[in-house]
C-alpha cells in the first residue's frame, strides 16, 4: 500500500468535497477570487472532474477595486479552464459610486462584497457556493465548518454548525437554505505554496516580489495601482520591492516587503514567517472580531 | 608572486581555484605552485571543502568591521544624526562626508576625520553604492534604456556644460539599530562622491524639489533617480515642466543598476 504525502492527502480531501457537492447540490458555483487559493480550488476543481471542465461555472463578486493584474488573470484563467464566468458587480454600490476611500473599507466591503455576493446567490439561485477560505487566516474561519450552512438570507450561526466527525458530511438542506463549502478549509498558507510550486499552478505576478510604487498608510504599504488612489499633499510614492501575501482590493491590501520573486523564495519565507496573511488586509481590523460578524452578514 | 599580501576577495578566488585543482587530482605542491599560494594553505582550503563543502573554503573577513570601532563618541554621532536630518546650508545637494566632518569640527570643536564619518555612515547603513551605467549590454533592457533613453540626455546635457548626478531615494534599515527605520535622499556626484539627506518619514514632494533646485542651480543638470514615482506627483511634474535644464530620467522598475 502506497503511503500519501501531506498535500496528496490534502488534495484528495478537497476533489472529495467537490464531488461530494456536485452530487448532492442542483446548482452549485465556484465564488472565484482570483487569488492563489482560488488558483488552487480552481485547479483541483479541473482535476476532480477532469477530462470534461468542472460542471459550476466561476462567480467573481466584483468591487471594481482590485489590482488591474488580477482583472487580466482572471479573464485568462476561466478561459483556459472552459468555464463560464459570472461576474456580479453590486448595482447599488455602482450607482452610490460605493468605494474604499470616501465610504471606509467597512462600508465598502459590506456592500460591494457581503451584499453583491447575496445578490448574485439569489439572482441566479445557487444553492452551494465553494469558497477557498481556510482555518489558519483567522480566526473566525478556524471554527467554520467544511460544509457551512446559510439561511435564505445568507446568514451564518456559528453556534449552530453540523458535526462533521470522520469527514462524513451532512448535506441536508432545509428550503431556502445554502452552503458555503470549503474544500481548502485544512490546508495551511504553507501547503498552498507547496501545491501550486508542485503542480505549477499559474498565480496573479503579484505574489511574486518586483519593485512596485507604495504608499504607507497606518504602517501597511499600499501599492499605488492606478489614478484613482488619492494621495496624501505632497505625497510621492516610492519603488519598493514587495510582494503580496494576499490579495483583496487593492487600497485594502498591504504589500510586504520581500526579496522573494520565485517559488521555492516564497516557500522559504513562508517557513520563518510568524504572522498570518491576513494581517495585510484592513478590513480584518475594523473592529474585534469583525470577519465574524461579516461572516454572520453574509460576508464569504 | 607571494599570496601573503592579496586581498581576501582575491585569496578566496585561489583558494576556490586550488579545490577545483585538487579534485581534477592535483597535488598539494603542484596546485600550490599554480595558485601562487602556500602548500599549508591549500592543505587548509582542501580540509576546509572536505569537512563544509565550498562555502567553507573562502576565509572570513579580517579584522574588525568597518564602522565597528568607536572613533566617534555618543554626542558626536548624535550630532551626525541631527545634521543629516536637515539640508545643509550651502546649496550643496545634501551632507558630504567632508561637509560633515568639518561642520562636526567646527561646532564642536571635534577634529574627526573625513574617513571616520564615512565609516559612521557606513555603519548605519547609510552608504549606498553609486548605480552602475556601464555593465549593461546593448541589447538588455536595461542597455536599451541607457542607450536610447539616457545616453542622448546626458549628451545633450554635457554638450551645454552641465554635469549628470545619479541619485536614488531608499528605506534605511539596519540591524545593529534599534531605531525605527528611516528614509534615505541621496545623489552621487563627480567621483562618486555621496550627497545624503535622512528623513524620518518618507520624503514629500517638497524633498524633491529642494534637492532639485539645489542641482538645478549649478547648470544644465541630468539626474537618473532610482526609488520614486514621480509620475504621480502633480506637484514634482509641474516644477519639472517649469525647469526644462532640469532632466529628471526615472530608473525603470526592477532594471537592477
Amino acid at each position: 500500500m502506497t503511503t500519501l504525502t501531506h498535500l496528496q492527502r490534502l488534495e484528495a480531501e478537497s476533489i472529495q468535497i467537490m464531488r461530494e457537492v456536485v452530487a448532492e447540490s442542483e446548482n452549485p458555483v465556484m465564488l472565484y477570487s482570483v487569488g492563489k487559493d482560488s488558483a488552487v480550488m480552481l485547479h483541483l476543481a479541473r482535476k476532480a472532474f477532469a477530462p470534461s471542465p468542472p460542471p459550476f461555472p466561476l462567480l467573481h463578486v466584483d468591487t471594481r477595486w482590485k489590482f488591474r493584474a488580477m482583472y487580466e488573470f482572471r479573464d485568462r484563467m476561466a478561459e483556459e479552464a472552459s468555464m463560464d464566468l459570472l461576474v456580479h458587480i453590486n448595482p447599488e454600490g455602482i450607482e452610490k459610486d460605493i468605494n474604499p476611500f470616501t465610504h471606509g473599507s467597512a462600508i465598502h466591503t459590506d456592500v460591494m462584497k457581503t451584499e453583491g455576493l447575496k445578490q448574485a446567490m439569489d439572482k441566479y439561485g445557487f444553492d452551494a457556493a465553494f469558497g477557498g477560505a481556510r482555518r489558519d487566516e483567522e480566526k473566525s474561519r478556524a471554527k467554520e465548518r467544511v460544509f457551512s450552512f446559510r439561511t435564505a438570507q445568507h446568514r451564518w450561526d456559528p453556534k449552530n454548525q453540523r458535526p462533521e466527525l470522520w469527514k462524513v458530511f451532512n448535506t441536508f438542506k432545509h428550503k431556502g437554505e445554502s452552503i458555503r463549502v470549503f474544500p481548502l478549509s485544512n490546508w495551511t498558507e504553507l501547503d498552498i505554496w507547496q501545491y501550486i510550486y508542485l503542480q505549477n499552478i499559474p498565480i496573479v505576478p503579484l505574489y511574486y516580489s518586483a519593485e512596485r510604487p507604495v504608499v504607507e498608510r497606518d504602517g501597511a504599504l499600499i501599492m499605488v495601482d492606478d489614478e484613482r488612489m488619492p494621495l496624501e499633499p505632497g505625497e510621492v510614492p516610492m519603488m519598493r520591492k514587495v510582494r503580496f501575501r494576499t490579495l483583496g482590493c487593492y487600497p485594502l491590501t498591504g504589500a510586504v516587503e520581500s526579496e522573494a520573486d520565485t517559488l521555492p523564495a516564497i516557500i522559504q519565507e513562508m517557513l520563518l514567517t510568524r504572522t498570518s496573511e491576513r494581517q495585510g488586509r484592513v478590513i480584518d481590523h475594523d473592529s474585534a472580531a469583525s470577519m465574524e460578524k461579516k461572516k454572520q452578514e453574509g460576508y464569504f | 608572486m607571494s599570496a601573503k599580501h592579496l586581498s581576501p576577495e582575491m585569496l578566496n578566488q585561489r583558494r576556490l581555484e586550488a579545490v577545483r585543482l585538487r579534485l581534477d587530482g592535483l597535488t598539494v605542491a603542484s596546485t600550490a605552485k599554480r595558485t601562487g599560494l602556500s602548500a599549508p594553505t591549500v592543505s587548509a582550503a582542501w580540509k576546509a571543502f572536505r569537512e563544509g563543502g565550498w562555502q567553507a573554503v573562502p576565509v572570513r573577513p579580517r579584522g574588525r568591521h568597518k564602522g565597528n570601532t568607536q572613533t566617534l563618541g555618543e554626542s558626536e554621532r548624535e550630532y551626525l544624526w541631527q545634521r543629516i536630518s536637515r539640508w545643509p546650508a550651502n546649496n550643496s545637494p545634501g551632507w558630504t562626508s567632508r561637509e560633515l566632518a568639518e561642520a562636526l569640527s567646527d561646532e564642536t570643536g571635534q577634529k574627526v576625520s573625513q574617513r571616520a564619518v564615512e565609516h559612521w555612515l557606513e555603519a548605519r547603513n547609510l552608504k549606498p553604492a553609486p548605480m552602475s551605467l556601464e555593465t549593461a549590454t546593448k541589447r538588455s533592457r536595461k542597455g536599451r534604456w541607457l542607450h536610447q533613453q539616457v545616453q542622448p540626455v546626458l549628451e545633450r546635457v554635457r554638450s551645454l556644460g552641465g554635469t549628470h548626478w545619479l541619485g536614488g531615494v531608499r528605506v534605511v534599515t539596519n540591524s545593529n539599530d534599534r531605531q525605527a527605520p528611516c528614509y534615505q535622499l541621496y545623489v552621487h556626484g563627480k567621483h562618486g562622491v555621496l550627497h545624503t539627506c535622512r528623513f524620518a518619514t518618507p520624503p514629500k514632494a517638497k524633498d524633491y524639489i529642494e534637492l532639485f533646485k539645489r542641482l538645478a542651480e549649478q547648470g544644465p543638470t541630468a539626474l537618473i533617480f532610482h526609488g520614486a514615482f514621480f509620475k504621480a506627483s502633480a506637484e514634482i511634474t509641474t516644477w519639472l515642466e517649469q525647469h526644462t535644464d532640469f532632466q529628471l530620467l526615472g530608473v525603470p522598475p526592477n532594471s537592477k543598476l
